[in-house]
């Protein structure tokens, strides 16, 4: 994959004329969607800042007190890294909400610090470079994107090598500390909108399926991932029906401690 | 005479490593291409204040196929689906249905040669369904490329 910016700097293709002459295309108002099964793609796990967005045109919201200083121990197994740099880099999302410029900067350079403890140092120097650079710039859309294109990048060079595996515990240490942020805001100042974010059954089972996939992996907080996504399902499946305050206060407390356990040693 | 078969196995070994390798870059090549139109497409939603994610889903369809890709997506946020390919004559077409199968995309997506948009404002969070489709192809195979943006 190529940086966005390469495709920024190609202005060549005059593509904006496209819109000018944008048509809606014909398409059915119904899909079976039975049908698609075989055909299905795997979901694409949302970015922190997603979700972030969504909360944020709900009312403000506090975002420094969500900062976290403690960015974790240093571990050497490699899941425990993975899982905590998914952790680390949604941590990089809360402080660009936050707007905190030095928070920004320590996680940039803890990111590097896990990126090479798993052997992908190289890929994310760029990147880790280029989130201090716009920190201190106060460019939180070029953090913001620095961070995604981390997370990619990362993520690509582990599947590279075949760690598809680690690379998804990135993807989940991320979803972990995202939701956990989520229901502290919510549970704080409680909203159906904003318990309606929490509605990710098929995210939740994506997990599970892929946690189920690593039996070689045996961390305790990888089985302790396992066992709690298994209590939070019957809370956010809950089909057309609301996500009660009692829920979002459930989740929390369980993602707040499977987050301490990512950041702290066993 | 074995420093000979030696050479001749290691020769033709070398050639289809050479070989594969050549194909393999090729196939990636087409995947990133599909990526760059469908980059360029998301280009002009970037100034409107779009975040166009890094991540991408990419393949190869035949003429008539369709695939389907799981996106979850949250009430509040707006986003945009575009997809490329480098097939300059191949149509493509993108639509959006919700978790019950219905067309829930605003009417102002777009189709036009190997670009193609759709646009959705969720009416609740959960999973959606992305639909990707070459309409036609003068290849037997067409890579496609798709990537979202939000706000």
């Amino acid at each position: 994959m190529f940086p966005f910016t390469k495709y920024l700097k190609l202005s060549a293709i005059a593509v904006s004329s496209l819109t000018l002459c944008a048509h809606g295309a014909q398409a059915p108002q119904h899909i079976d969607i039975k049908q698609l099964s075989k055909t299905v793609e795997d979901v694409v796990v949302p970015l922190p800042n997603e979700i972030f967005g969504a909360l944020n045109k709900l009312g403000a919201v506090n975002w420094k007190e969500h900062v976290r200083s403690d960015k974790g121990t240093n571990f050497t197994e490699r899941p425990r890294i993975a899982l905590l740099l998914g952790a680390v880099i949604a941590d990089g999302f809360v402080a660009v909400q936050a707007e905190d410029a030095p928070a920004v900067k320590d996680i940039g350079q803890r990111v590097l610090a896990l990126a090479k403890g798993i052997g992908v140092g190289n890929s994310i120097t760029p990147h880790a470079k280029a989130i201090i650079e716009a920190a201190d710039k106060r460019n939180w859309e070029g953090v913001r994107q620095e961070l995604d294109r981390t997370q990619t990048s990362v993520q690509q060079a582990m599947n590279e090598v075949h760690d598809e595996k680690l690379s998804q515990l990135v993807s989940l240490g991320g979803w972990l500390r995202g939701t956990e942020v989520l229901t502290s805001v919510v549970t704080k100042h409680f909203s159906a909108d904003g318990a309606e974010l929490l509605h990710q059954p098929d995210l939740l089972s994506y997990f599970q399926t892929r946690l189920q996939a690593m039996p070689e992996f045996k961390l305790p907080i990888i089985r302790e991932i396992e066992d709690a996504l298994v209590q939070v399902k019957p809370l956010i499946d809950v089909g057309s029906a609301r996500i009660p305050p009692e829920s979002v206060k459930k989740i929390n407390e369980i993602t707040t401690r499977l987050g301490y356990g990512i950041v702290t040693r066993d | 005479m074995l420093m000979n078969a030696f050479v001749k196995v290691f020769l033709r070994g070398s050639s289809l490593l050479v070989a594969l390798l050549a194909l393999q870059s090729a196939v990636f090549a087409s995947v990133d291409d599909a990526q760059s139109f469908a980059l360029q497409a998301a280009e002009p939603y970037v100034k409107e204040g779009f975040q166009v994610r890094e991540d991408y889903w990419g393949g190869d369809l035949g003429a008539g196929e369709k695939k389907a890709v799981r996106q979850q997506l949250f009430k509040g946020n707006e986003y945009w689906f575009w997809l490329g390919t480098e097939v300059e004559r191949a149509k493509i077409s993108v639509h959006i249905y919700d978790s019950d199968g219905k067309l829930a995309e605003q009417s102002d997506g777009w189709q036009k040669g190997h670009f193609a948009a759709a646009h959705v404002i969720p009416k609740s969070t959960g999973s959606y369904f992305i639909i990707v489709s070459v309409e036609e192809s003068p290849e037997e195979r067409t890579h496609w490329a798709l990537v979202y943006g939000f706000r």
